[in-house]
C-alpha cells in the first residue's frame, strides 16, 4: 500500500484503557499518542502495568479502548465503539508472546497460515503468499506440515511471524516477542523482525523489557502507568 | 467483580417481578380448563355447557387475563385474604395457617435433629485440631448419612421402627412420639451433610498458614479452635441456607408418608384436586419461609464475615479430599449390583398379571409379587428405563440450556437465584398442578433444579476457553465471531460438561422417583421405582418386600450418587475441570 509519506502507517491518538466497568472501573492505560510511518520501527518500553500489552492489544483490534482513537493507512481502525473494519483486518497483524499456545493446537502450522490468509485476503491460491512468508521469516518450509507442539519455541515464532506477514500488513505489533525463547534465538528472532519492517515497509511497534532491543529501533516510547 | 453487576440487579428484579406475576396468575395458567374441575368437585349435577363454564369462570376471576387474574389475587393477599378454595368453596385463610403451624414444629424439629448430627460428626474433626494433627475427610458416617433422600428414609423408618417394631405410631400428628420419627427422617440426611461440610471446611481451615502463625505467637488451644470453628462457619453458611431449603422440601415427602397434615400434605393435596387457590397460598408460604432462611443466611454470613467483603478477598473454601479409590470401588459395585438387576429381570413381563397377588420371593420370583400379581423383578428393571431414561433426558436438556444461558451470563442470574431456592418437590407440586402429573411435567420440575449447577460450570469453562492464547488471537486471522464461538469455544466446554452432566444422573434419578413417590410423575400401572415404593407402601404389613425391591433399587442408585460425588471431589488437576468449584458457584449464580 503506498501513501503519501507525511502520512503514517498508523495513527494512535490519546487512547486509554480501562479494567472493570461502572464504578469499578480502573485506568490501566494513561493517555496514549504515537504515529509510526512505514519502515519505522517503534519499542515500546515501560514497568509492569504501565499498560504496555493492553496497547498492543487495542491496536490488535482485541479489546477496545475505553477513549482515543486508531487509524490505519488513513482510514479508521478502531474507537471505543467501532471494531476494525473486516475488509482491512488483513492490515494489522501480531506476533504473540508465546507463540506455541498463540496456534490452535490440533491445527498444523500451514493450515493455521493458509486459513488465515484465506479468509483475511479472500485468495484461493494461497501456496505462493505461505511459501514467500515463510522465506522472509526464515522458517524451514518442511516445519509447516507439524503441529504448534512438534515444533521448538523459535520456529514457532518464525511461523507466527510467517503467519503474520502472509496477510500481507501495513503494521506489526509484536508483544514481547522473544520472552519466550533462549538468548541466541531471541537475537535470531528480534533481528529477523527489524530486518523485515525495514526491508518490506512495515510499521513496527515492539513491546519490549530488552534495552538492547530498543535500542536497536528507530525510536523508543515510554509508557508511565496511569495515577489512580 | 468484572462483570457488570448492574445487569445481574436488573435481572433479579425482573426474574422477582415474573415469579409474583406468575404465581399470582398461576388458577389462569392451570392447562385443564379450571372452570370445568370447579365445576364437577361443586356442582356434580350441572352438566358443562359453555354458559355454566363461562359462569364459573366469572366466579373464579378468570375472565379478565392472566395479569388480572395475578393481580386481583395480590391485592387480595396485600389485604389479608388468601382467597377461596375451588373445591370447598370455603375460606383458605384458616386451613392454611393450621397446616403452616405444623409444617414449622417438624421443620424446627427436623433442624435440631441435624444440629445435633452435624455437631457430632463435626466433633472429631476438632479434635484434631485441638490436639495439632488436622487430617482432612469426613469419614464415612457423614457420607451413610446422606445417603437416603428423605422419602426413602421415612418409608423405611415406617416399615421397619413403626410397623414391624411397633415402637412408635406410624401416622399422624399427635403428641411428641409422633414427631419422633419424622423429624429423624428430615433431620438426618440435613444433618450428615452439614456435618460433612462443616467436618471438611474445619479440617481445611486448619492447614491455613494463620493457624500456624497464631501457634507459633503461643495463641491458647482454646483461641485457635475458636477461630478455626469461626472461619469454617463462614465458608460454609451459604450452604446451611440450600440444606434448610431441601429440608423445607424434603418435608412434603415426609408429612405425605406419615400422614402429617402440614403445608406439604395440604400444597400435595391442593395439587391432586387442582384446588389452585389452595396451591397458591402454600406456594406463598413456602416461598415466604425460603426467603426468610435467605436473609436469616444473609445475616449470618455478615456476622461472620463482618460485612460484604470484594470478590476474591476470602480464599476459597477449602475442597476436601476423601478417598478415591474407595469411591470408585463403592460406585462400580453399586452399578454392577443395579446392572444385574436390570440384565435379569428386563426380559420379564412387567405388566402381566399372571402371579399369585403378594406372592412371597422364591426361585422362580425373587423379588416376590405385587398387590396385583404382577412379577416385581420385571417392574423393578423395567423401571431403570422409567426412571433412568428420563433422567438422562433431563441431564442432557440442563447442559444445553446451562451452556445456553452461560451465554447470556448476568442475565441468567435471578432465575439461578430463584431455582437455587426451589426445592425439586415444590417445583414439581406446582408443575403437577398446572399440567396434571405426569412423568413429562415431573422432569421438568428436575429440569429447574438442574440447570443452574451447570450453566455456573459452563460459565467457568467458557470464560476459559475465550481466554486461551490461541482463541483470543483468532480475530487476528480473519475468524468470525461466531466461527470462533461455535468451532473453538463451545466445542471444548462439550466433555467436561458431558461429565459433570453424567455424575448427576443418579441425584437427577433420585428427585424424580420423590415426585413418583409423590404421585406428582410416572402413573399406574408404569414401572417407575418411586411409583413402585408408593405402591408397596400400603401392604408393607403383610407383605413388606413389595417396598424392600424398588427400595433396593433406589438405595443403590443413592449409593451411586454420593459415591460419584466423591469421585467429583477427588478430581481437582484443573480449576474449571472441577464439578465442584461450579458447585460452591451455585450460590454465587454464574458469572460472565
Amino acid at each position: 500500500m503506498r501513501l503519501p509519506p507525511t502520512t503514517p502507517t498508523i495513527s494512535i491518538s490519546r487512547i486509554t484503557a480501562e479494567h472493570g466497568q461502572g464504578a469499578n472501573a480502573r485506568a490501566t492505560l494513561a493517555p496514549t499518542s504515537l504515529d509510526i510511518h512505514r519502515g519505522e520501527s517503534v519499542a515500546v518500553v515501560g514497568r509492569s502495568g504501565a499498560g504496555k500489552s493492553t496497547l498492543a492489544d487495542i491496536v490488535l483490534g482485541l479489546r477496545p479502548p475505553a477513549g482515543g482513537r486508531v487509524s490505519v493507512c488513513g482510514e479508521g481502525w478502531c474507537t471505543p465503539a467501532e471494531r476494525p473494519p473486516r475488509r482491512s483486518r488483513h492490515l494489522v497483524q501480531g506476533v504473540p508472546q508465546d507463540p506455541t499456545t498463540a496456534f490452535v493446537p490440533r491445527w498444523t502450522l500451514r493450515q493455521s497460515i493458509e486459513r488465515a490468509v484465506r479468509a483475511l485476503t479472500g485468495d484461493r491460491d494461497v501456496e505462493p503468499r505461505v511459501r514467500d512468508a515463510a522465506a522472509l521469516a526464515q522458517l524451514d518450509p518442511e516445519l509447516l506440515d507439524r503441529r504448534p507442539s512438534e515444533v521448538s519455541g523459535g520456529q514457532a515464532q518464525r511461523a507466527a511471524i510467517a503467519r503474520a506477514l502472509a496477510a500481507g500488513p501495513a503494521v506489526l505489533v509484536a508483544d514481547e516477542p522473544t520472552s519466550a525463547l533462549d538468548a541466541d534465538t531471541a537475537l535470531a528472532v528480534s533481528s529477523a523482525l527489524l530486518t523485515i519492517a525495514r526491508e518490506t515497509e512495515i510499521a513496527l511497534l515492539l513491546v519490549t523489557h530488552d534495552p538492547e532491543l530498543a535500542e536497536r529501533c528507530t525510536r523508543t516510547v515510554t509508557l508511565t502507568a496511569p495515577s489512580v | 467483580m468484572r462483570h457488570s453487576s448492574a445487569l445481574g440487579i436488573a435481572s433479579r428484579l425482573l426474574s422477582g417481578v415474573a415469579l409474583l406475576l406468575v404465581a399470582g396468575a398461576l388458577p389462569w395458567l392451570s392447562q385443564r380448563d379450571p372452570a370445568a374441575s370447579v365445576l364437577r368437585a361443586r356442582y356434580a349435577e350441572l352438566d358443562p355447557t359453555p354458559e355454566a363454564l363461562a359462569s364459573i369462570r366469572t366466579e373464579l376471576g378468570l375472565d379478565g387475563g392472566p395479569v388480572v387474574t395475578s393481580l386481583r389475587w395480590w391485592s387480595g393477599v396485600l389485604g389479608g385474604d388468601l382467597g377461596t378454595s375451588w373445591v370447598s368453596g370455603g375460606q383458605i385463610g384458616p386451613g392454611v395457617w393450621d397446616a403452616l403451624a405444623v409444617s414449622a414444629t417438624l421443620t424446627s424439629l427436623a433442624i435440631v435433629v441435624a444440629l445435633v448430627i452435624a455437631a457430632a460428626l463435626v466433633t472429631p474433626a476438632a479434635l484434631r485440631v485441638l490436639r495439632d494433627r488436622p487430617q482432612r475427610g469426613s469419614g464415612p458416617v457423614g457420607v451413610a448419612l446422606t445417603a437416603l433422600p428423605e422419602f426413602l428414609l421415612a418409608s423405611a423408618f415406617l416399615v421397619v421402627v413403626a410397623v414391624q417394631l411397633r415402637w412408635l405410631p406410624p401416622y399422624g400428628w399427635g403428641g411428641l412420639d409422633t414427631a419422633i420419627l419424622p423429624s429423624l427422617a428430615l433431620g438426618i440426611p440435613a444433618g450428615g451433610l452439614l456435618g460433612r461440610l462443616l467436618a471438611d471446611a474445619v479440617s481445611g481451615v486448619a492447614e491455613e498458614r494463620w493457624v500456624n502463625v497464631w501457634r507459633l505467637a503461643g495463641a491458647p488451644r482454646a483461641v485457635i479452635l475458636a477461630g478455626t470453628l469461626r472461619r469454617a462457619a463462614a465458608a460454609v453458611v451459604d450452604q446451611l441456607g440450600l440444606v434448610v431449603i431441601g429440608v423445607l422440601g424434603g418435608a412434603v415427602a415426609v408429612e405425605q408418608v406419615f400422614a402429617i397434615p402440614g403445608i406439604g400434605r395440604y400444597l400435595l393435596g391442593a395439587a391432586n384436586a387442582q384446588d389452585l387457590p389452595a396451591l397458591q397460598a402454600g406456594v406463598l408460604l413456602m416461598a415466604l419461609a425460603a426467603g426468610l432462611v435467605g436473609v436469616v443466611t444473609g445475616l449470618a454470613r455478615r456476622t461472620l464475615r463482618g460485612g460484604p467483603l470484594p470478590p476474591g478477598a476470602l480464599p476459597p473454601p477449602p475442597e476436601p479430599r476423601s478417598d478415591g479409590r474407595a469411591a470408585r470401588w463403592t460406585a462400580g459395585a453399586a452399578l454392577g449390583l443395579l446392572l444385574l438387576i436390570f440384565a435379569f429381570g428386563l426380559p420379564r413381563d412387567p405388566l402381566a398379571l399372571d402371579h399369585p397377588r403378594l406372592a412371597p420371593p422364591s426361585l422362580e420370583l425373587p423379588f416376590g409379587a405385587d398387590a396385583s400379581g404382577r412379577d416385581l423383578l420385571a417392574r423393578v428393571a423395567h423401571g431403570t428405563i422409567g426412571t433412568l431414561l428420563p433422567s438422562l433426558g433431563i441431564v442432557l436438556l440442563a447442559i444445553v440450556v446451562g451452556l445456553l444461558l452461560a451465554v447470556l451470563g448476568e442475565l441468567s442470574r435471578g432465575p439461578a437465584e430463584i431455582a437455587n431456592g426451589t426445592p425439586p418437590i415444590l417445583a414439581g407440586v406446582i408443575v403437577a398442578a398446572l399440567l396434571g402429573p405426569s412423568v413429562g411435567g415431573a422432569a421438568m420440575a428436575v429440569l429447574w433444579v438442574t440447570w443452574p449447577p451447570l450453566t455456573a460450570h459452563a460459565a467457568a469453562l467458557i470464560d476459559e476457553a475465550s481466554a486461551a492464547p490461541h482463541v483470543r488471537w483468532l480475530p487476528l486471522s480473519g475468524v468470525s465471531r461466531v466461527e470462533i464461538w461455535g468451532r473453538h469455544v463451545l466445542p471444548a466446554t462439550i466433555p467436561a460438561l458431558l461429565r459433570h452432566g453424567m455424575l448427576r444422573l443418579p441425584g437427577v434419578a433420585l428427585a424424580l422417583a420423590a415426585l413418583g413417590f409423590l404421585g406428582l410423575g410416572a402413573q399406574p400401572p408404569r414401572p417407575e421405582w418411586g411409583l413402585l415404593l408408593s405402591e408397596g407402601i400400603d401392604y408393607v404389613e403383610r407383605a413388606p418386600w413389595t417396598t424392600l425391591a424398588p427400595a433396593l433399587a433406589l438405595i443403590l442408585t443413592s449409593v451411586l450418587a454420593v459415591a460419584l460425588a466423591g469421585i467429583r471431589r477427588t478430581r481437582r488437576n484443573h480449576r474449571a475441570e472441577d464439578p465442584l468449584a461450579a458447585d460452591r458457584l451455585d450460590a454465587v449464580a454464574p458469572r460472565r
